[in-house]
């Protein structure tokens, strides 16, 4: 027997192997057992440790959620001036962007009138370092509902509620602050549209009231109040 | 690498290897289990023990030695303890290759119990070095670590115990 056959009959032992299963078990049983002292141990820790980092990161969201919601809350009653006042205005600007075209002008105004408030707030606490911005802010918003108004092309009921609340709160503030608060922009605009109304109705057939208040407008247009001349105008085109 | 990572290759490429090694010298696919699963749970031990720490001067760099040496302890133990050698029957490795026809079958199986029977014979020594050399593949050098000695001497060992191992086979 020569060495190459000797060593093929001793490879013939390579069939000597154990059961897969408990090859498997033996595996999990060794490199297994440690999970259940101090490995279990650590991965309990670790599972704890994910759930608290979870309950961290929900407890911070909800903060800052809090705090959003609360300075947004906040936000709302501050006035021109103040440090909050500029997230009102980015509220209210944000707002603006969902309003269509045609409410614009009406939005437009009811700000104007909102800063009016903001302004009688300020009057009555004679808050004086304030009251520039806030007047600032009033004439920014009523050039601004100015310009919408110019482009507006049919001026409506609500437009004429608006521009009547507006005109009686400036009164009412100029005469607490004994100034004049200039809402030239806003004047035009109202001289502009209140002369084609009245164009309009001069080439109209009008009914007896529609009369009496075309002549109560005129009257307004030539005393140089053009918002009430444009607001008994619009009550002229809608009364029958 | 991660040691549990790295004691399961180790695993893998040694269990059968191992198994071998231990079944040919306690003749029991029972005894082979146990001892062959005590090898690997002492060898996870040792080497998590010895491994985790880079500074440590007893690293375990030869990872098939450690294991064959444990074997080879756990093995004299057994029969310190037990005092008794089972022989297994040669049916529980019966050749069952579809390819051969029933008389090589015989053959072979009558091959592979005489082997069996004749490495066993031989002394302690000589069954390890050609269990490593030509069931478990492991080269000269390699096989020096593990027994610890000069590859001349692994050489002189492999060429001795070849030679007693067909003196047992003519016998038979």
């Amino acid at each position: 027997m020569n060495e190459k056959t000797l060593i093929g009959k001793i490879e013939i032992l390579r069939q000597i192997r154990p059961r897969k299963n408990w090859v498997i078990l033996t595996k999990k049983r060794i490199l297994g057992e440690e999970r259940t002292l101090p490995g279990l141990f650590l991965d309990s820790f670790r599972v704890f440790q994910g759930l608290f980092f979870q309950y961290k990161l929900a407890l911070a969201s909800l903060v800052l959620l809090f705090i959003l919601g609360g300075t947004f809350a906040f936000a709302q009653k501050s006035l021109p001036g103040e440090p909050l006042f500029i997230v009102k205005k980015m509220t209210e600007k944000t707002r603006a962007v969902f309003i269509s075209e045609e409410e614009k002008p009406k939005a437009q105004l009811e700000l104007a009138n909102r800063r009016l408030e903001d302004l009688a707030k300020i009057a009555e606490k004679n808050d004086v370092r304030k009251l520039a911005p806030a007047i600032d802010e009033f004439q920014a918003n009523v050039s601004e509902a100015a310009k919408n108004l110019a482009k507006a092309k049919t001026v409506g009921k609500d437009i004429v509620v608006q521009t009547q609340e507006l005109e009686k709160n400036k009164e009412k503030i100029e005469k607490t602050l004994a100034t004049q608060i200039g809402t030239e922009e806003l004047e035009n605009v109202y001289k502009d549209l209140a002369e084609q109304q009245i164009k309009d109705l001069e080439n109209s057939s009008l009914t007896e009231s529609q009369t009496k208040l075309l002549a109560q407008a005129k009257e307004y247009f030539e005393a140089g109040d053009y918002s009430n001349a444009l607001i008994k105008t619009i009550e002229a085109s809608q009364t029958k | 690498m991660n040691l549990r990572k790295e004691f399961s290759k180790i695993y893998d490429k040694y269990i059968d290897k191992i198994y071998r090694f231990v079944f040919l010298k306690v003749n029991s696919p029972e005894v082979a289990e146990d001892l062959t699963s005590e090898t690997f749970l002492k060898g996870w031990v040792a080497f998590r023990e010895q491994n985790s720490d880079p500074k440590n001067q007893n690293h375990i760099d030869n990872p098939p030695a450690f294991l064959y040496q444990i074997a080879r302890n756990l093995v004299v133990d057994y029969y310190r303890e037990k005092g008794k050698t089972q022989i297994v029957p040669a049916e529980d490795y019966r050749i069952i290759d579809p390819r051969i026809n029933l008389e090589e079958r015989a053959n072979l199986n009558s091959d592979f119990e005489g082997v069996r029977r004749a490495l066993n014979n031989l002394k302690e020594d000589y069954q390890d070095v050609i269990i490593y050399r030509y069931l478990d593949e492991l080269s000269v050098p390699e096989i020096a670590k593990i027994v610890q000695k000069s590859e001349d001497a692994v050489r002189v060992s492999l060429h001795r115990a070849l030679k007693s191992l067909k003196n047992e086979l003519n016998l038979d």
